[in-house]
């Protein structure tokens, strides 16, 4: 499939611009200095979501070009939203999907860091046979170019959409409730220039759903589902608990779109720009749709276990640390008993090493 | 997981919650805003056997009638438990009890042993010894101050107790064994709306029906913030359901309870429509103070939540059905709501999500329901919460019913209603005049669904009678019917709907009747009035006796201190007569003898349990009888006139 137009008219990059910038803002006015404390108070669940972050969903994504034996330009998308970092909408999902939100914003803010040296590597490793195919592609085109990942460029626009994240986060050390308002305003403009990128790039490319092929809506749609289980899967075979299960899966498969957005229109020109862009423009729109069903699948079946953490939290918040709550034989599944987000006050750990 | 327990008496509750549920907190009181102290389960049956054991050694009887008067805290959780397992029947009362009821309440149950939560209460009591020749010994609830040695002191007859336990005492255990199901558990004076306090006897049998009915599930893992006095029937029903459920209560107070709500996050609450009215009226307030931007999403979000939920509501036949409606309307516009409901859907999900739950955070964020009880609550405040996804569950019951008559649940919420009726328990409407049956009865369409009259209890949880009025309980119960002096109907999905105290109608000089509750409850919806009375018995027309919100008044510019200050000014009552004229117009439905012609100012707030019940209801005879000077005043025209 080839761009006869360009995907975007100037305008759309603007206003792309434009709801990159709020977006990433809006993402530094929720972050706190206490929110990278936080990264170390969950070694484990943090080196866990690194593991599922930056080593299965890069691998799932090259997976997936290979299996289905995607174009090159559509291959080099599809890995670069593997390797992105995640996004502040995660931590959403987080909250509602009875998942632990501390987590998933120590999360956001590790890998979001991280992201400046992983990603260069990542794609190092894992586009090179795809940049080769595009080479060949474009000599027998008779340009003579050769294609190469801009790995500078990359780099640079990774920094660049930093610098809105650094301004919200400096609005938030200021004033709290200018930077509330900063965060509901950007996310709101954020959907709204969503929509309506998306509105005018169907209707002006009426065609285009249709000419695309399905490997592409499958390599879309499944880059995320597979991100959110084993996500899920690895956090449990690491024996973490439920809610911290819930908040690895969804930060693995929601990748920060913006950031996607930035780096193919700073870093990659046509004719793989508007390829890319569609990718990164499918992958955004199915995964609202995928996580808010794995969001309400999860929030059906962590039901119990949340309401037992959450009660056993605050039990603690208010009866002292010391204090630990005992459920009735058989009350908790087998599933939870040896629950770790019941392992964390003094009292607890004291009754754990007892009953040792 | 259903896992409540029904156990035969009260006495058994207490002793199976503690081996069900042992270590778990049963209860827990606030000593600083995160501080709180727990007392589990087994605690507290043990303690309670120790005073039960310490109280049957003062010489306790079966069935005898012991004084509890004070307000929520553990002390009285533990002295309800000490009094069920030694077999006796307790009589509660708040702290705010005048003397008057007290030598009333004291002479009438014949109380030989009263508690006392505070040393001032127990002085007050002991001051008025010569006229309570029945009373010998007052037990002092609170461990502070100088004990007087008129007063023992709770802890010592526990210590007592636990004495003759270790000695080998098993006189609870005969005790327990003795209860039987139509033994009192309580006797619940009632400070009621008319009249004099009237004993309300109501059996284990009773109170351990609701148990059986009460249609909302708690578990081990939730967690319930009480608020309302716990000797008030709609909250002591909850106390002894949440020890079914082994749920900890949390004992919250009006002052702590912003905090409360955000510390404690409880799943469930109980609350009277005051505290609705307060929490909604808070929460519009910080919505007016946000961003603009912050007010445009949320009127969006409502606005979007309205659309979902009223087409939800029509395509589950949950609205407000007070008239028969045609199958052909329905079957036209169900495709039209289908529609509607599936356009919404998405932007509903995410303006839930963004929006709302951010203002559900406000009332601690897990709350899974709440019940209203306790009087009606205004139709706007119901669908307000209901529309921002708090399910607030109203209900219906007297402390004559032990109390639950009806209530909505999750699954039948049709606002405007108190829900269908609960299990084992039969409603009837009887018409006031004639005493027929109107529903349920074949001879009427659709077996009398939709026709007003009297509401006519018989179930398990009808109490026995009034205590010492063999008259009055012959009056109020006939043939196991309970007349509970209210006007209602059945709606035709089969609810309950509460239309106004059957007593309190105003009858016109012209003849024509009306009912105060739905005028006043529309007024104190405005933020410019905190209560009103709407009078008029034997009048030409309608009036009404209003207390002004001071702070709606300063929002409007006009700077008064007091209530009084607001009284006198010219401005305030203007403002306040276009108001009246605003809200109770032809307009929003009203009937011409509906509107009001004359208002008052009252230069004094009601007060609790002055003016109003404990359950902030107000009563009539006393506002009446107050303000008696200012109702005649205001119908000869020296007040001013809403023209």
């Amino acid at each position: 499939m080839e761009f006869t137009t360009q995907l975007l008219y100037p305008i759309d990059q603007v206003l792309l611009a434009v709801m990159i910038f709020s977006i990433m803002f809006g993402m530094g006015a929720s972050l706190t200095i206490d929110d990278f404390k936080t990264v170390m108070r969950y070694p484990r669940g943090i080196l866990i979501g690194f593991l599922s972050q930056f080593g299965l969903m890069p691998f799932f994504a090259y997976g997936l070009a290979v299996f289905l034996n995607l174009p090159p330009a559509y291959a080099i998308s599809i890995i670069l939203i593997g390797c992105l970092p995640g996004g502040t909408t995660s931590n959403m999902f987080a909250y509602f999907a009875r998942g632990s939100v501390a987590l998933s914003i120590a999360m956001t803010t590790a890998s979001t860091i991280m992201a400046l040296i992983m990603m260069p590597i990542l794609l190092e490793l894992y586009t090179a046979e795809f940049t080769a195919a595009l080479t060949s592609e474009l000599q027998l085109a008779g340009t003579g170019a050769e294609f190469v990942i801009p790995t500078g460029n990359i780099i640079t626009s990774l920094v660049l959409v930093l610098v809105p994240v650094a301004m919200g986060m400096f609005l938030r050390a200021k004033s709290q409730v200018w930077a509330k308002t900063a965060e509901d305003t950007a996310g709101f403009m954020g959907i709204i220039v969503i929509i309506y990128l998306i509105g005018t790039a169907f209707a002006r490319h009426s065609g285009l759903m249709l000419q695309t092929p399905i490997e592409i809506y499958i390599a879309a749609v499944c880059v995320g589902l597979l991100g959110f289980l084993f996500g899920f899967w690895m956090s449990r075979l690491f024996r973490l608990s439920p809610i911290f299960q819930r908040a690895i899966s969804l930060e693995t498969g929601i990748q920060n779109g913006p950031i996607a957005f930035a780096i193919i229109l700073l870093s990659f020109a046509e004719p793989v720009q508007s390829q890319m862009l569609w990718l990164a423009i499918l992958y955004s729109t199915f995964i609202v749709i995928t996580s808010s069903f794995i969001t309400l699948y999860y929030r059906r079946v962590g039901k119990f276990d949340y309401e037992i953490y959450k009660n056993t939290t605050i039990h603690n918040r208010l009866f002292g640390d010391e204090y630990v709550s005992h459920y009735p034989d058989g009350f908790l599944p087998k599933r939870i008993e040896h629950d770790p987000s019941q392992g964390f006050t003094p009292g607890q750990v004291r009754e754990k090493k007892q009953a040792l | 997981m259903e896992n409540r327990i029904v156990a035969e008496n009260m006495a058994q509750l207490f002793k199976r919650a503690a081996e069900q549920y042992g270590d778990l907190p049963a209860f827990a009181t606030r000593k600083k805003e995160l501080e709180w102290e727990p007392v589990s389960f087994r605690d507290l049956y043990n303690r309670g056997i120790n005073l039960a054991t310490g109280l049957i050694e003062m010489g306790i009887e079966a069935n005898e009638h012991v004084g509890l008067f004070g307000d929520n805290r553990f002390e009285w959780i533990l002295t309800d438990c000490g009094i069920q397992l030694s077999g006796a029947a307790d009589v509660p009362r708040g702290r705010d009890i005048t003397d008057t009821e007290l030598v009333y309440i004291i002479n009438h149950a014949e109380i030989k042993v009263a508690f006392a939560e505070t040393e001032i209460l127990a002085e007050r009591i002991f001051k008025l010894r010569k006229k309570l020749p029945t009373l010998r010994t007052i037990i002092l609830h609170d461990e502070s101050g100088s004990v007087n040695k008129d007063f023992i002191h709770i802890s010592e007859v526990e210590e007592r107790g636990k004495q003759l336990r270790n000695e080998g005492d098993r006189r609870v255990e005969q005790r327990m064994d003795a209860i039987k199901p139509d033994d009192l558990f309580t006797l619940i004076y009632t400070s009621g709306t008319t009249g004099k306090p009237k004993g309300v006897m109501l059996s284990h049998a009773n109170i351990i029906s609701q148990m059986k009915v009460i249609p909302i599930e708690l578990s081990c893992t939730d967690r319930v913030l009480s608020i309302l006095p716990v000797w008030h029937i709609f909250e002591r029903v909850f106390e002894v359901y949440t020890i079914a459920s082994g749920v900890c209560t949390y004992y919250s107070s009006i002052r702590t309870l912003g905090d409360d709500l955000k510390n404690v996050e409880p799943t469930f609450m109980g609350s009277a429509p005051r505290l609705w009215e307060s929490l909604h009226q808070r929460i519009l307030k910080k919505v007016r103070e946000s961003h603009p931007m912050r007010q445009l999403l949320f009127h969006t979000a409502y606005f979007l939540s309205k659309q979902y939920k009223s087409s939800l509501y029509f395509l589950f036949d949950k609205k407000l059905k007070t008239e028969r409606q045609s199958m052909l309307k329905r079957i036209f516009l169900l495709p039209l709501h289908a529609l509607r409901w599936v356009v919404v859907t998405p932007f509903y999900g995410f303006f839930n999500v963004a929006v709302l739950e951010p203002v559900r955070m406000s009332a601690g964020g897990s709350l899974k329901a709440t019940v209203s009880g306790g009087g009606a609550l205004p139709t706007e405040i119901d669908r307000f919460f209901n529309f921002i996804g708090i399910p607030v569950l109203e209900g219906y019951g007297m402390t004559e019913t032990s109390p639950v008559i009806a209530v909505r649940t999750e699954d039948e919420l049709v606002i405007g209603t108190v829900g269908p009726v609960v299990a084992d328990t039969d409603v009837r409407i009887v018409d006031l005049e004639t005493g027929d049956t109107l529903f349920p009865d074949e001879n009427y369409p659709d077996n009398g669904r939709g026709l007003r009259g009297e509401i006519h209890v018989k179930g398990p949880q009808v109490m026995q009678g009034y205590y010492k009025e063999k008259e009055l309980t012959e009056n109020t119960i006939r043939n196991g019917w309970l007349r509970t002096g209210d006007l209602g109907m059945i709606t035709f999905n089969n609810c309950l709907k509460i239309l106004g105290r059957s007593k309190s109608t105003i009858v016109l000089l012209s003849g024509e009747n009306l009912e105060p509750e739905p005028i006043e409850m529309r007024l104190t919806h405005s933020r410019l009035i905190e209560h009103c009375m709407v009078v008029g018995q034997d009048k030409k027309h309608i009036g009404a006796l209003i207390v002004p919100d001071l702070d709606g008044l300063r929002e409007f510019g006009i700077e008064v201190k007091t209530l009084n200050d607001a009284a006198v000014n010219d401005q305030a009552k203007k403002l306040i007569q276009s108001e009246i004229k605003k809200v109770v117009s032809p307009a929003n439905g009203f009937k011409r003898h509906e509107l009001i012609q004359e208002f008052a100012l009252l230069p004094e707030n009601f007060k609790n349990g002055e003016e109003l019940t404990s359950l902030y209801k107000m009563k009539r005879h006393i506002i009446q009888d107050k303000y008696a000077d200012q109702i005649e005043a205001m119908f000869n025209h020296e007040s001013t006139r809403v023209k």
